[in-house]
């Protein structure tokens, strides 16, 4: 009794111990590699180009683009370039893509393509250091008292001085003073530059940001442009329009500040144009991508993830297998049903996968039947056990040869599933069966084959489905749980389902 | 009508063991695995019974080669009734009973007539291992065969019925015995539709009947009273089946007697994992008999010593004490 309730002990604190392990696990794939928790669970991957154009002027030419890097919201999976007699250097500290060539003469096209998908696990955790203190500006007195006169303005508007001043520049119609101080026919960036002066004005650095938005089907559109301000120990991006502040989910910087977006030396009327293309690739797929950005790069090269296609999908498969185990410990202790065989149901639960459910059933069904009659004719010859036995094997490659040739000519798929059900264990079912039958009636010989068909379909229930694959491959950590759960249960002394039923005349009685 | 899902705490109470408690808390801690050989060869119990001074039915002959299986007339010939069985099986199953043979011609005890073939096709079948746990290769085992006392006649169709006793650490615990009906085939298996006989413990008179788990107080084909059954030579009883404790070292140990009309009870087999019906036959569960044994029984006496302890001994007075 002692010793058993210290075992017991062990296996609760193991199981405590499994149990937090893969918590944590769960917890951290799901954060820092992005694995779903269903088998669907997919990622954004967008892919931009950028399209510069530009007409050379018959000479040597350098083109140096501004290029996205890696920030909180997006990590780059791939950048890829396209210029044709260009010498594409590495990037320069600033993260520019240059591309230079000796002599060039007339339209040019060079593109650059940047491959990026969702940063999840690091969003807003990016931190810059203080700018230096912007440089007021210079202005007139009459500017002056138009900018006082704006201050004053945006006094009872709502929101930060960066979108006070944001939506104040956007008014409709105008504020005087805004008016005044702008030219007629006033861009977006004429504007956002004033701002920026504004801002500069109280102290306040700031600067633009030009970049993409991510917009499924964006074709050669220019740069959209952004104002960034730093506050509080970081930069925060606004809206030029609304004066919404926060990165938009969908924008991806290129460039910040003074430096130039293109710069084009030896050429003209250059400009650089975005398309964007977006696609969906499964989380799991990206996983490995993610992982490298991460201090558990090494886990990963060393986990299931890492295999080639086929060792994962085998192993896919196996990983699923302990909890149709456990399905069958319950079965038989907890429950209580006779199964032919231990692990009978499980095998045949594998071959119901393979052949999908009603179809794998009744093809078995009939595999069964007709093994069973071709069997009792075994029983009047009276042979000995092995080769009765492997008669019956033969029996049943031999139905399952006709049923796949009917399946085949006919055109049934039910028939032709026959192919996927182990043979040697269908034997012995049918031998069991038949002696069963023999021996003790048609009746317990019916029970049998029912309780392990029984058992079978709950365990085809569990591995079967898609979710629960996927999870157990995902976090394959959760085995180790299902491992100690099938040893405590290994000391489960109460009684089972079945013997409630079995032993309940004792307790009508009394 | 699934009330009975409902009654775990009454079984509990009752002192109903289940299967998973047998296994794990009984037998893993009782019954040490290497024993299970001896119970489990029928031809190492025989050797060990007569060691042991325990009544036993005498072994004919071994046949243990295929080869050795068509001179199985020479191994019978001084024999004019014999039993075949499969030395690892269980259950009753791959028995067969010649009452008497000519020549060719072999009559079982039910009456059937069967060729030397057919014989010979049954033995072989015994040693490719068709009756014996896991299919593996078993030997033949001939033996006696037992005269029946005529006690049970008028209580069974067919067959003849034996005693199981439960043993634990040398105490006979609790005893039934089986009767064959025509619902069962002339087979003594409870849930195939034989008569469950629960004995007193003390006396070997009926307790209680079952048949598929209902109180059944005639027998359905005979229609004996089975309220006065009783099992004579009950002290015999339960000395064997006391002694098969220091025979095979296993602390819970189920004991098949039967009764030879002039050798008296004889030992016909033991078991390691004996089957958990009897609680159903005495309508009484085994955890309390198991607890009192612990509790109350002295484990330093010798089987006459225990089975004159057991005869005395004031049940009321130790399950007053342990219901407290």
């Amino acid at each position: 009794m002692h010793q058993f309730l210290h075992v017991r002990r062990v296996l609760f604190i193991l199981l405590f111990l499994s149990i937090l392990l893969t918590g944590y696990s769960i917890y951290y794939k799901v954060k820092y590699w992005n694995f779903g928790l269903t088998p669907n669970k997919m990622t954004d991957v967008f892919i931009i180009d950028a399209h510069v154009s530009f007409t050379a002027l018959d000479g040597p030419v350098k083109v140096s683009l501004a290029t996205p890097k890696n920030d909180s919201n997006y990590k780059i999976l791939n950048e890829d370039v396209s210029a044709k007699g260009y010498v594409v250097e590495a990037k320069d500290k600033e993260g520019r893509a240059v591309f230079s060539a000796k002599n060039k003469k007339g339209k040019q096209n060079i593109y650059y393509r940047i491959t990026l998908y969702d940063n999840e696990d690091s969003r807003g955790k990016i931190r810059e250091k203080a700018p230096l203190e912007p440089k007021a500006p210079l202005y007139d007195e009459q500017q002056m008292q138009m900018i006082d006169n704006i201050f004053e303005d945006i006094q009872n508007m709502e929101g930060d001085f960066a979108q006070k001043i944001i939506l104040i520049f956007n008014e409709q119609p105008l504020n005087e003073s805004v008016s005044a101080l702008l030219p007629v026919k006033v861009s977006l960036k004429e504007k956002a530059a004033f701002i920026v002066d504004l801002l500069a004005l109280k102290n306040i650095p700031s600067r633009l940001v030009r970049g993409v938005y991510l917009e499924e089907g964006k074709k050669e559109t220019l740069a959209d442009l952004m104002l960034e301000v730093y506050e509080g120990g970081r930069w925060r991006l606004y809206d030029l329009r609304t004066g919404q502040e926060g990165l938009p989910k969908n924008f991806v910087p290129f460039q910040r500040g003074a430096i130039s977006l293109l710069d084009v030396e030896g050429g003209e009327k250059s400009s650089v144009r975005f398309s964007v293309l977006k696609s969906l690739t499964s989380s799991f797929a990206m996983a490995e991508h993610r992982s490298k950005l991460t201090s558990t790069g090494k886990l990963y090269a060393f986990s299931i993830y890492n295999l080639p296609l086929l060792a994962q999908n085998i192993l896919k498969w196996l990983m699923v297998f302990p909890l149709g185990i456990l399905v069958v410990v319950l079965m038989r202790n907890i429950v209580g049903v006779p199964t032919m065989g231990t692990f009978t149901p499980m095998l045949v639960a594998m071959s119901l996968v393979q052949t999908g459910f009603f179809a794998g059933l009744t093809c078995f069904g009939i595999i069964v039947l007709t093994g069973l009659m071709l069997r009792s004719l075994l029983s009047k010859l009276n042979l000995l056990l092995v080769p009765r036995i492997s008669a019956v094997v033969i029996f049943v490659i031999l139905i399952i040869e006709a049923m796949t040739i009917i399946g085949y000519h006919f055109d049934l798929s039910i028939s032709s599933s026959a192919v996927f059900f182990p043979i040697i264990i269908t034997a012995w079912i049918i031998e069991r069966a038949s002696i069963s039958w023999e021996e003790e009636g048609p009746k317990n010989a019916l029970t049998e084959i029912f309780y392990t068909l029984l058992t079978a379909v709950f365990t085809y229930i569990v591995i079967e489905s898609e979710y629960i694959r996927h999870f157990t491959f995902a976090f394959n950590e959760i085995n180790l749980v299902i491992l100690f759960v099938v040893m405590l249960l290994g000391t489960y002394t109460g009684y089972r389902l079945t013997e409630l039923k079995r032993f309940y005349p004792l307790v009508k009685e009394k | 009508m699934l009330e009975w899902l409902f009654d775990a705490q009454k079984l509990k109470k009752l002192g109903v063991l289940g299967m998973n408690a047998r296994n794990y808390k009984l037998i893993s801690k009782v019954n040490k695995r290497r024993l299970y050989p001896l119970v489990d060869d029928k031809v190492q119990t025989k050797e060990l019974a007569i060691k042991a001074g325990i009544a036993t039915t005498q072994k004919i002959g071994l046949i243990e080669y295929q080869h050795q299986v068509k001179s199985f007339k020479k191994i019978i010939q001084q024999a004019p009734e014999f039993v075949i069985k499969p030395a690892h099986g269980s259950g009753g199953k791959g028995v067969l009973v010649i009452k008497s043979w000519h020549d060719d011609l072999f009559m079982t005890a039910s009456g059937k007539k069967l060729t030397y073939a057919d014989v010979y096709q049954h033995i072989s079948n015994i040693l490719s291992g068709l009756y014996s746990l896991g299919g593996r290769y078993d030997v033949a085992l001939i033996e006696e065969m037992v005269h029946f006392s005529n006690v049970f006649e008028q209580y069974s169709y067919q067959g003849v019925p034996d005693v199981r006793m439960i043993v634990y650490k040398g105490y006979p615990i609790m005893a039934m015995t089986r009767l064959a009906t025509s619902q069962s085939g002339g087979r003594a298996n409870l849930h195939q539709g034989a008569v469950g006989v629960g004995l007193d413990i003390k006396t070997g008179h009926t307790l209680n009947a079952v048949m598929y788990n209902l109180p059944i107080a005639i027998h359905p084909d005979t229609k004996a009273d089975l309220k006065t059954l009783k099992v004579p030579l009950w002290k015999e009883h339960l000395l064997i089946a006391s002694k098969a404790y220091e025979m095979t070292g296993l602390g819970y140990l189920g004991a098949d007697i039967v009764l030879d009309e002039q050798k008296g009870p004889m030992l016909l087999e033991l078991n390691a994992r004996p089957g958990l019906a009897i609680q159903i036959a005495n309508s009484n569960g085994l955890i309390k008999s198991i607890k009192t044994v612990d509790k109350f029984y002295p484990q330093n006496l010798n089987p006459e010593q225990r089975v004159d302890f057991l005869l005395n001994i004031d049940n009321k007075k130790t399950k007053s004490i342990l219901d407290d």
